[in-house]
């Protein structure tokens, strides 16, 4: 026998709500971690819910002996972040444009070696790529950091490509018409248009770089060029004899990851777009 | 770019695959000049960061090279050789292995069942969704901080054991013992990979109209039907992307979260491949050997991909 069709509903909300609080329960653990005094966060039973609000736990990841989060990897990410990102969105545009309307030998040679890149990886190549960036003298520099990563263009190219090749082709042809050279069409046609596919480029590859970690780890050595993901590592390491009270890695951890959590939430729609490759709604 | 998140396949397959694309020959104009000098600074450094350590790796697998001295040496075969009879290679390709398809296969069945169980409307659907999405947002290193606080063991057992002590169950020590260790990491890319998973079945499924399974369920087909005959249909063309974007992520995840978490150990139990590649390089500047064991691992995830591929096929048909 079946249930009715209404408690089936109800139970099936009651279901989801429970699995996605169970997903996200790690986040809100963390959060409510970050809250608690130490002395609660290492007593049996685990505790859930802070019994008084410890919000200098944050004051303390941010300075004094617990500091976890300098000002300077916080530059640092954000400087890498905008400048890998930024740098690539403008060669993907151009690129994208390139291959989608200009007439050209090689064109599809081109195409095919975006698509392949796709399957390679930056972790399989990481030994060579760091070779090549080192002989370049730039191994420790802000564009040994960001170069290499800005390179990495068969998504951002491909996905601007698919969403300029629909794009009508006497829109063009009027363009070139009215005496506009490729760079006007580029800025006064195809980057206003191709909004829609640079909100979902920019959704995922900002989540990215932000998140990166083994490019930086290898491209800077020096602690001055450390970023935000190498000084969670840092603390988080098992077995690094660690001084840092839990609570205070847990603010940690929220003040790094608010602010993508944030972004990803508003541009959530922009991100699937990108996801199932489709620049457009 | 690299990480967990999608680079994604989908749109390399349709821009192979896209008639629409191609100019109609209106006249035999050529924008070779201006094509070349647009395209160039994308094309130079693509090439120099992407096309040349691809060649070079290649190339340097076949010397042996101190890189802060002099040029690399010409060995031949020898790194090969030496893979083929270090016990160490073996173990870490199994890993790998172990540690993709482990996680891989759990990702594809769990987020598929997700997103079956978010695919109606109530109220308050988007906050409920957005719970399943959320941790997309999490890097690796932030992860790896929370969950080795989850799965602590011993007298201040972390949550995670603290619950399976309830059952009456002695739990394991996670991340300190080479029997679990590479189930807890898997647990934790797992937990990350959904997100982006869900979000791909999802938007596979709300293209099925809910006429059709209503249509379905008035002529009586129960739930195992309805997947079977009218889901399953629905959204298998979205599995193999599923498949693909989470294997890079498990390749990616198979680093970040061994450097962070592991380091390989206990008892090389979580050493993949991608960390004994790092080890060999940047600890023991082995760059020739670490090279060549970068060979392999690129033949090993194509390998998977065409596996993938040809599996795609067949069930395709």
């Amino acid at each position: 026998m079946m249930a009715p069709a209404g408690v089936r509903r109800s139970g099936r909300i009651l279901l989801a709500t429970l699995i996605g609080f169970l997903l996200a329960a790690p986040l809100f653990y963390m959060v409510a971690g970050s809250l608690m005094s130490n002395e609660q966060l290492s007593i049996q039973p685990p505790q859930v819910i802070p019994s008084s609000l410890h919000f200098e736990n944050y004051s303390q990841a941010l300075s004094g002996v617990t500091q976890v989060i300098q000002a300077r990897s916080f530059l640092n990410s954000v400087i890498f972040t905008v400048c890998a990102v930024g740098l690539q969105w403008m060669l993907c545009v151009s690129g994208g444009l390139v291959i989608a309307k200009m007439r050209f030998r090689g064109r599809m040679l081109i195409t095919v070696m975006f698509a392949i890149s796709l399957f390679i990886p930056l972790v399989t190549t990481l030994i060579p790529t760091f070779i090549v960036t080192y002989k370049l003298g730039l191994i420790d520099s802000y564009a040994g950091l960001i170069l290499p990563i800005a390179a990495q263009t068969g998504f951002g190219t491909l996905l601007f490509r698919q969403f300029i090749s629909q794009m009508p082709e006497e829109l063009f042809d009027a363009a070139r018409i009215d005496g506009a050279n490729w760079w006007g069409i580029l800025r006064r046609i195809v980057i206003p248009l191709a909004k829609p596919a640079t909100a979902a480029y920019l959704a995922i590859s900002v989540l990215t770089a932000w998140n990166m970690y083994l490019w930086p780890l290898v491209a800077a050595e020096s602690g001055s060029l450390q970023v935000l993901t190498q000084t969670l590592a840092l603390v988080g390491t098992t077995g690094q004899g660690q001084v840092t009270p839990q609570n205070v890695i847990f603010a940690s951890v929220v003040l790094v990851t608010l602010p993508m959590i944030v972004v990803f939430l508003c541009v959530q729609p922009a991100f699937v777009r990108g996801l199932t490759g489709s620049g457009v709604e | 770019m690299v990480t967990r998140i999608p680079q994604m396949p989908n749109t390399a397959v349709a821009s192979l695959s896209s008639s629409t694309v191609r100019a109609k020959p209106i006249s035999s104009r050529h924008d070779g000049l201006a094509a070349a000098l647009m395209i160039g600074p994308n094309l130079i450094l693509f090439t120099t960061f992407v096309v040349v350590p691809v060649v070079a790796g290649l190339m340097l697998s076949f010397t042996t090279w101190d890189i802060t001295n002099g040029f690399p040496k010409w060995v031949g075969l020898a790194n090969y050789r030496r893979m083929y009879s270090d016990p160490l290679v073996w173990t870490s390709v199994k890993t790998t292995l172990k540690f993709i398809v482990v996680g891989v296969v759990p990702t594809v069945v769990i987020s598929l069942g997700l997103a079956m169980l978010i695919n109606f409307r109530f109220r308050f659907v988007g906050v409920v969704r957005s719970l399943y999405l959320i941790p997309a947002a999490m890097s690796f290193a932030a992860s790896a901080v929370v969950w080795r606080f989850l799965f602590l063991d011993g007298p201040g057992y972390g949550v995670i054991n603290y619950v399976i002590s309830l059952f009456g169950v002695t739990p394991p020590d996670w991340l300190g013992s080479p029997t679990w260790a590479l189930y807890a990491l898997d647990i934790v890319t797992i937990w990350l990979s959904l997100p982006i998973a869900t979000i791909l079945y999802l938007a596979a499924l709300q293209r099925i109209p809910d006429a059709v399974i209503e249509a379905a369920m008035l002529d009586g087909a129960g739930p195992w039907r309805r997947v079977r005959f009218i889901i399953w249909p629905g959204v298998r063309y979205m599995t193999l992307l599923v498949a693909i974007i989470s294997l890079l992520a498990f390749t990616n995840g198979s680093f970040d979260l061994v450097n962070i978490l592991t380091k390989g150990g206990p008892l090389y139990a979580t050493q993949t491949l991608i960390y004994y590649i790092f080890v060999n390089g940047f600890s023991y500047g082995a760059f020739g050997y670490a090279s060549a064991l970068s060979v392999l691992l690129i033949a090993l995830i194509g390998g998977i991909l065409l596996l993938l591929r040809l599996l795609s096929k067949v069930t395709l048909r």
